[in-house]
């Protein structure tokens, strides 16, 4: 009786404890540092909301003008990048589960595979192709441009080695529910006189709902951590037009000078909150929508 | 029964892992350095070559990338702080200040090799914090400028070197001669080559009252002569790998480390040589530089005994570090860098004779890498013309002046947190 009665915590206990210890208690901290002045070597001295008003008011300071720049950049690469991470998937998704494609997992797997490199390795490939010296792109296409010194081909670089890599995680989790949706419905709509797209966007799509919420969701929040794609390929440049925010919150906190760990987490505080509230609408907004 | 085995064993399995983590020899010393790649190789087998010795404490060199990030973390939670650790010579000052680091006097003491007349000066004194001798080092390392021999008599240009110094008015010569796609000199490490030049026009990072002085007229200056040569269309254009294109035989000259030596030699078309960073005046030049320091961070774990191994270990690479020279570096101890093998060297260039070894500069300022990140993050945009260069230089001085300052605010509440708790108790 007993041990049925505890059992439970047999599954979920390593994953509390090592959420606790790992995602409770550091994020806690960070957000009391927040209120800190704290340079990692002593204590931290308490300095009440004076971060947050130094960050969002005083525009006088470094720290304001770095904020805003990270942020509208973080966000010009959210708003970019995850309508592309989610309709690239969802249409080579629908495309390889249409039945005349063979060699479907062949296909996935190229679509895959990318994922699977970490981003240091890919930025050294993009970096390489995009070299306006010895690079695939000005070589062997006749452009005479330097890619990641020059808007808007910066951003350029760092969207496709973005979507390159990441649009793989999504296109297994749209075929896997994508093929799940009966064949029944297909049929009956082709009775009816339905073509492709309007079978795409009045069965698939609707049948798809809970997952599309996810994928959405969940790109969106790795999409606001952006952080090796704009350091690997462009540092930040050109004048600071592609350095995103954990950038700066990461040379504060861990630069090369004596840490600002206080102001980095204030910084990384507003960051979830703005990532808090457009999680929450996407997920209202959706869910409302699909309800 | 069976399966209560398998679970015993399992148990029994995880929990040694677990414990094999948490073990340490404690005649062990550990020895953190930043060290990656080839450095790495190379301080390995130096530690591997003073294990063979059989000392009483081996030492156990542990590479980490993120070594500062580590030692922030390790003093925080008060365990696992390192014996010895290879530090760069800008740290030391806030290092020092924040009383992380423990004085050397006492191995200095036990190894009276271990003085100043035995290693280069800069390198020296950059570990001296208000009289107190925190560091002993390793090398020096920082600015070198490689030139291209075959372009350089391509263009007739090889007397430009008779005085170990490239001026900027020579380079100016090569305006509208260059072929196309060829330049004069690239824009890698152009940071370090501009604090170099500051010091070349006399000024400093530092006020004397400890404040940064970045936006002064020294600083415009260099950046003046740096747009010179860039708007004379002789330096490499903003945004393109010059350290490539040095490398493909069409620049004549690259600003980069001393360390690139070994990357430069695996180009076999590649005939280079090396010399100072090019500087306004033959007279006067700088090679902004760095060190790599040993130092001892507070660790009331280490014992006296062990303290005295370091000191060995310390003795042994004072006597032993030509190996470190294979990584590019300018070796600190004067032993090394005397003996003729040390020659076949390319950066023994920069201890040839005393005026060379003067023009190796090492910023001290305690907020000197605040310094290095703003020139990082402005320096190109602004000599490339991207950039105003009043804009740059108000936005390089507040840079710097918001985090110190932040630095000082903590200062001050330290201070008057002391204060308060003095007047609780009278």
């Amino acid at each position: 009786m007993n041990k049925k009665k505890y059992s439970q915590w047999f599954f979920v206990g390593p994953h509390i404890i090592l959420f606790i210890a790992f995602i409770l208690i550091p994020s806690i901290y960070g957000i009391y540092a927040s209120f800190t002045n704290w340079n990692l070597m002593t204590a931290p001295n308490f300095v009440g909301l004076e971060n947050y008003r130094t960050i969002l008011f005083n525009q006088d300071s470094s720290f304001h003008r770095e904020f805003f720049n990270g942020m509208k950049n973080t966000l010009i690469f959210v708003g970019v990048s995850v309508p592309l991470m989610v309709v690239i998937p969802l249409l080579i998704a629908t495309s390889i589960e249409h039945k005349k494609v063979k060699y479907k997992n062949f296909f996935q797997s190229i679509v895959y595979i990318p994922g699977l490199i970490s981003i240091s390795a890919a930025a050294l490939i993009w970096s390489l192709i995009f070299n306006s010296q010895l690079g695939v792109m000005n070589n062997l296409f006749g452009f005479d441009t330097v890619w990641t010194a020059t808007q808007p081909y910066a951003w350029m670089t760092i969207f496709i080695m973005t979507v390159w890599g990441g649009i793989g995680g999504n296109m297994i989790i749209y075929r896997a529910s994508i093929s799940s949706v009966s064949q029944d419905l297909y049929e009956s709509a082709e009775i009816d006189g339905a073509g492709a797209i309007r079978k795409f966007i009045s069965i698939t799509l609707p049948s798809i709902k809970f997952p599309l919420i996810y994928t959405v969701v969940m790109t969106t929040a790795g999409s606001f951590n952006v952080f090796g794609q704009p350091l690997m390929m462009t540092g930040g440049g050109p004048r600071e037009s592609t350095s995103v925010l954990m950038m700066y919150i990461r040379d504060l906190a861990f630069g090369s000078g004596q840490s600002i760990a206080g102001m980095a987490s204030a910084m990384a505080v507003l960051l979830g909150m703005v990532l808090l509230v457009i999680s929450a609408c996407q997920y209202y907004i959706m869910n409302r929508n699909s309800a | 029964m069976k399966k209560k085995s398998i679970a015993f064993l399992a148990s029994a399995l995880v929990t040694l892992v677990l414990l094999a983590g948490c073990g340490g020899d404690e005649n062990t010393i550990q020895f953190w350095t930043p060290l990656t790649g080839e450095d790495g190789a190379y301080m390995d087998q130096l530690v591997s070559d003073y294990n063979d010795t059989d000392p009483e404490f081996p030492v156990n060199h542990v590479i980490t990338s993120d070594l500062y990030t580590q030692i922030y973390t390790v003093l925080q939670s008060g365990s696992g702080i390192p014996d010895l650790t290879l530090i760069h010579a800008d740290r030391v000052p806030s290092f020092a200040n924040n009383e992380l680091l423990v004085p050397m006097d006492n191995i200095l003491s036990q190894q009276p090799e271990l003085n100043e007349d035995n290693f280069l000066e800069e390198a020296w004194t950059a570990g001296i914090i208000d009289g107190t001798q925190y560091t002993v080092p390793l090398d020096i390392h920082g600015s070198a400028m490689y030139y291209n021999i075959d372009l350089m008599e391509e263009y007739g240009v090889t007397h430009w070197l008779d005085d170990d110094i490239v001026t900027i008015d020579e380079m100016l010569e090569l305006e509208g001669q260059l072929e196309e796609g060829q330049y004069v000199v690239n824009d890698a490490l152009l940071s370090w080559v501009a604090l170099g030049q500051l010091q070349n026009f006399g000024g400093d990072v530092e006020g004397p009252d400890g404040e940064p002085t970045i936006n002064t007229p020294e600083m415009r200056q260099v950046i003046d002569s740096l747009r010179q040569i860039n708007e004379a269309g002789l330096m490499t254009p903003f945004g393109e790998d010059g350290y490539l294109m040095f490398q493909s035989g069409n620049v004549l000259f690259s600003t980069d480390g001393t360390w690139s030596r070994l990357a430069h030699a695996q180009v076999e078309s590649l005939n280079f040589g090396i010399t100072n960073v090019y500087s306004h005046s033959a007279d006067i030049f700088h090679n902004r530089s760095s060190a790599h320091l040993f130092s001892m961070l507070r660790n009331e774990d280490r014992t006296p005994e062990k303290e005295e191994g370091i000191g060995e270990f310390l003795e042994y690479i004072r006597e032993h570090s030509i190996e470190w020279a294979e990584a590019g570096q300018i070796v600190a101890s004067r032993e090394v860098i005397e003996d003729p093998d040390y020659d076949q060297f390319m950066q023994s260039f920069y201890t040839k004779d005393e005026r060379q070894e003067e023009s190796l500069h090492i910023y001290t300022y305690e907020h000197y890498p605040y310094v290095v990140d703003a020139m990082d993050s402005f320096i190109a945009d602004i000599v490339h013309g991207e950039m105003g260069i009043e804009e740059g230089l108000e936005e390089m001085q507040r840079f710097v002046e918001d985090r110190v300052d932040q630095g000082n605010q903590e200062l001050e509440d330290a201070a008057d947190a002391v204060e308060d708790f003095a007047d609780d108790v009278d």
